[in-house]
């Protein structure tokens, strides 16, 4: 799923500086299951704030909410009442949410407080990494499952680059396994290593024209 | 409030602690104020967020010893917890509310009493350097 | 609508001096919903209670706070009281004014007592009532292991009218029985054959468990014989997986062989009718990599004495200590020493090398001051007592943990010495520790009375729903899950589509671990919710 990180709070204090009525708003999705965006995270950041202001002898009032998922329009429009009581809205979604509830209350300035950062999975409790770059053009089919496009530190599509430490770990991150090295065991495991020997023309960076656009073709 | 000490005391260890203390008559100021919880590991960071929003002066978090959590991880995700929050006090700008977790068995009422005047003591630590 | 608290102050029979009750009442009747301020001196003895739940039954109270003494004392007691008068015993808070407040400061309290009392108010406003359950439990308990612990325990379990599967490994039970049969007068055919004899016990050899789902009174067991693997379901399972000893070879830079060789062998050799040249001399060695030498003291003072006796040998033993705090064992010590056997106590780590196909030690003698050099045609190595095998996959299959040796959780003082941090699981006997075989008595003796109390009454009540999963907020992001240290949370499907996560209200030991790491707030636990837990705060220094 997307993983996000707050933001720094000095830029988190810097957007709302001007203001001393905020919405803190979170998302059920996503950002919920990476610790970051959810009713529990909403909390802590508006006590922060309000800790932050009362610090400074100043004041500033905040309303908390968290939606089920702040990407989906009829989800957000609940916050209407809350969104008219304040001067601003203060986001913990990620990009889509964000962007969002900006369509919904267009003069209502609102903040990012995370940064989108990838999408990925959770590897061990509390520490989510990244498992795919969402390039429009998925080739898992010939890599035994694993995106050397994301996974390898240079990128490269076409085997590893001949510097594997040793233990099968990365030239330049030593922490991280090569995934290269990693293709070939489960290629071989799989019975397709024959793969390794074909030569894949250069990626199509262009398969995604921005905005993305994606057409169901259910009714 | 502005001059107390709010405790979240693990009912087995801290809380039992303060009883014994209170039994033993081994008097201490007068400014503490316990919570009694389950196991230290019910404690958030939004629980020593609020205690000082509501002005308390400092946060204790005490909880049994290591490796003799009732709830095996309760103490040290409390621990951990309270390091967050002393980050997050930071990041704002507030370094000047003293927040500590502590570990202890119920028997040790006289560490009860150490530990208060170790908070204390960064109370005032903390006010003078204003 | 305004819920009515009445409030009882005792002075627990005038041990309280510090508190200006008059002055406390007259302050506490001004709380908002407080309807009855109550004095008394021994609100917890007889005429305190009856009194008690009159005043409850004519103001018409609805939720009851009382500040005396620690809710450690007496707590269960208030809860009677209101339950007697027909009202939750959740709706009870306790303002602790004794231990924490009177006891514990000098000059006048009565302020703090106040806003004890305060918290306790503020506290129970948000309570809400918590109900009673019956759960039935399935009576039937699983062994797994085929030692002295395990067969005695499930003997005992058969007794007492429980139906008992002893599920073991090896294609034979037994496990070091027939080791340590001769120090203890067991039988141990005697013994298998009365567990094969009973019709309460099933026994399962060459099987093995793997896969253990559910929580306490009712566990799906996931059990392999061969290529077999069938599902069973018990109400509570006792582990007696027993341990292993290793020689630890990297001490003597000798390998096992001919002149040095192990309890086990040496057992072996002893039992034999006859054996090709007695040797003439032996040596015991111990306490050089590992302290905890309470079974390999036993073992050689055991083994010394049947050596002397069988053939006369010279017998040396050389150790840091001679452990004998276990039961009879200072006798024995003083047996084999009569028996002419000599110890020999270092400190620093002897030399073990080869000469002439016998085995020389040479170590310093601390009560001689003297190195000494000794030969011995055979020399017993030090075992080391380690967890058996599958201990650490078995642990891992349980989410269970060990502990720094890898035995099973016996460091834990909270945990009593057979439970486990997962409800219904038990642990007896050397797969503990290196227990010796009174404590693993003791061990069996308290699993017998533990899975009892809990399994023979066929239900168990509990409080419904006390830590609850609001199932419109959980993401099923699988954190409780995970984090839980009990295993009482799993994920249920509801509605035939979504999952969520549910809490066993039978497993949960009510860390509120769950509720703190909820990134959802989707765990609300009864009592010290965050609302409750808040409120308690905002209640200080508020006059």
């Amino acid at each position: 799923m997307i993983i996000a990180e707050r933001k720094p709070m000095e830029e988190i204090k810097q957007m709302i500086a001007p203001y001393n009525k905020l919405l803190v708003a979170g998302c059920g999705t996503c950002v919920t299951v990476c610790w970051v965006g959810g009713e529990k995270e909403v909390g802590i950041l508006a006590s922060q704030l309000r800790l932050a202001r009362s610090a400074e002898g100043n004041e500033i009032s905040t309303l908390e909410a968290t939606v089920e998922r702040q990407c989906e329009k009829e989800m957000t429009a609940e916050l209407k009442d809350k969104v008219a009581e304040v001067e601003a809205v203060l986001s913990l979604a990620c990009g889509s949410g964000v962007q969002t509830m900006a369509e919904l209350f267009e003069d209502k300035p609102i903040f990012p407080a995370v940064n989108t950062t990838f999408i990925g999975m959770p590897e061990k409790e509390g520490l989510w990494v990244e498992m795919c770059g969402a390039c429009g053009d998925c080739f898992l089919d010939r890599t035994g499952g694993i995106c050397p496009m994301v996974r390898c530190a240079k990128g490269l599509l076409n085997g590893p680059c001949g510097g594997t430490r040793k233990g099968g770990k990365c030239e330049i991150d030593p922490e991280k396994d090569c995934a290269w090295e990693i293709i070939y065991r489960w290629l071989e495991k799989q019975g397709r290593l024959d793969l390794m020997r074909k030569y894949y023309e250069p990626k199509n960076y262009r398969a995604v024209k921005r905005p993305g656009k994606v057409q169901a073709m259910q009714a | 409030m502005n001059k107390e000490i709010v405790a979240f005391c693990c009912e087995h260890s801290a809380y039992p602690a303060a009883d014994l203390a209170g039994k033993q008559r081994l008097c201490y100021p007068q400014n503490l104020r316990i919570i009694r919880v389950p196991c230290a590991g019910r404690i958030d960071a939004i629980h020593i967020l609020k205690a000082f929003e509501k002005g308390a002066a400092a946060v204790l978090v005490l909880g049994c010893e290591d490796g003799a959590c009732h709830h095996i991880t309760g103490n040290t995700r409390a621990k951990e917890r309270v390091k967050y929050s002393e980050m997050l006090l930071k990041e704002v700008g507030i370094d000047n509310r003293p927040v500590g977790m502590f570990n202890l068995a119920p028997n040790e009422p006289h560490k009860f009493i150490r530990v208060l005047n170790e908070m204390n003591k960064r109370i005032k630590e903390s006010r003078e350097a204003k | 609508m305004e819920t009515k608290i009445g409030v009882f102050i005792c002075n627990c029979g005038g041990s309280i001096k510090n508190i200006n009750f008059d002055a406390a009442r007259e302050k506490v009747a001004k709380i908002p919903s407080v309807t009855c301020v109550n004095l008394s001196s021994n609100l917890c003895l007889g005429e305190g209670k009856e009194k008690m739940l009159s005043y409850i039954k004519e103001e018409n109270i609805e939720r009851v706070v009382v500040a005396a003494c620690s809710p450690e004392l007496k707590e269960h007691i208030f809860r009677q009281v209101l339950e007697g008068a027909g009202l939750n015993g959740h709706f009870f808070s306790m303002a602790n004014i004794r231990e924490q407040c009177s006891w514990a400061h000098e000059g006048d309290v009565t302020v703090k007592a106040v806003e004890l009392i305060k918290m306790a108010v503020n506290r129970i406003r948000l309570l809400q009532p918590v109900e009673k359950k019956e759960l039935s439990v399935n009576k039937e308990v699983l062994v797994v292991g085929g030692g002295f612990p395990a067969i005695s325990s499930a003997l005992q379990f058969s007794r007492i009218g429980l139906r008992t599967t002893l599920l073991e490994k090896k294609p034979n039970l037994g496990g070091k029985l027939r080791e340590i049969e001769g120090f203890y007068s067991l039988e141990t055919s005697s013994m298998i054959g009365a567990v094969e004899e009973d019709e309460n016990i099933e026994i399962l050899t060459s099987t093995e468990v793997v896969g253990v789902e559910g929580k306490i009174g009712d566990f799906t067991v996931r059990i392999r014989k061969g290529a077999e693997e069938i599902l069973r379901n018990f109400g509570a399972i006792v582990f007696a997986t027993g341990y292993e000893t290793e020689v630890s070879p990297q001490d003597f830079q000798l390998k096992l062989g001919i002149n040095i060789i192990s309890q086990e062998r040496l057992a072996q050799m002893l039992q034999a009718s006859s054996v090709e040249r007695k040797p003439e001399s032996v040596g015991f060695i111990y306490d050089v990599s590992d302290e905890n030498s309470r079974l390999p003291t036993l073992a050689t003072l055991n083994n010394a004495l049947t050596l002397k006796e069988r053939w006369g040998s010279e017998v040396y033993v050389f150790c840091k200590n001679v452990k004998v705090d276990s039961e009879g064992v200072e006798k024995l010590y003083r047996e084999v020493r009569e028996h002419g056997v000599m110890f020999l106590k270092f400190d620093e780590k002897p030399r073990i090398s080869a000469e002439d196909g016998r085995v020389k030690i040479e170590a310093k003698d601390i009560l001689l001051g003297e190195d000494v050099t000794l030969t011995c045609d055979l020399l017993v190595a030090e075992e080391k007592l380690v967890p058996a095998e599958e201990t650490e996959a078995l642990s891992t299959l349980l989410n269970i943990r060990t502990d720094s040796r890898g035995f099973y959780q016996d460091e834990n003082v909270h945990l009593y010495p057979v439970s486990s941090e997962r409800g219904g699981i038990f642990f007896i006997g050397g797969c503990r520790s290196d227990l010796d075989f009174q404590r693993a008595l003791v061990d069996v003796s308290s699993v017998v009375m533990g899975v009892y109390k809990l399994l023979s009454p066929g239900k168990i009540l509990v409080e419904a729903e006390r830590v609850k999963v609001d199932r419109q907020k959980c993401r099923t992001c699988l954190t409780c899950i995970r984090v839980c240290p009990h295993s009482a949370i799993q994920l249920v499907r509801v509605d035939n589509e979504k999952e969520v996560a549910e809490i066993s209200d039978l497993a949960c030991d009510g860390c509120g671990i769950c509720a703190a790491i909820c990134p959802a707030k989707a765990i609300n636990f009864e009592g010290y919710s965050d609302e409750q837990i808040v409120a308690q705060i905002e209640a200080i220094g508020a006059s």
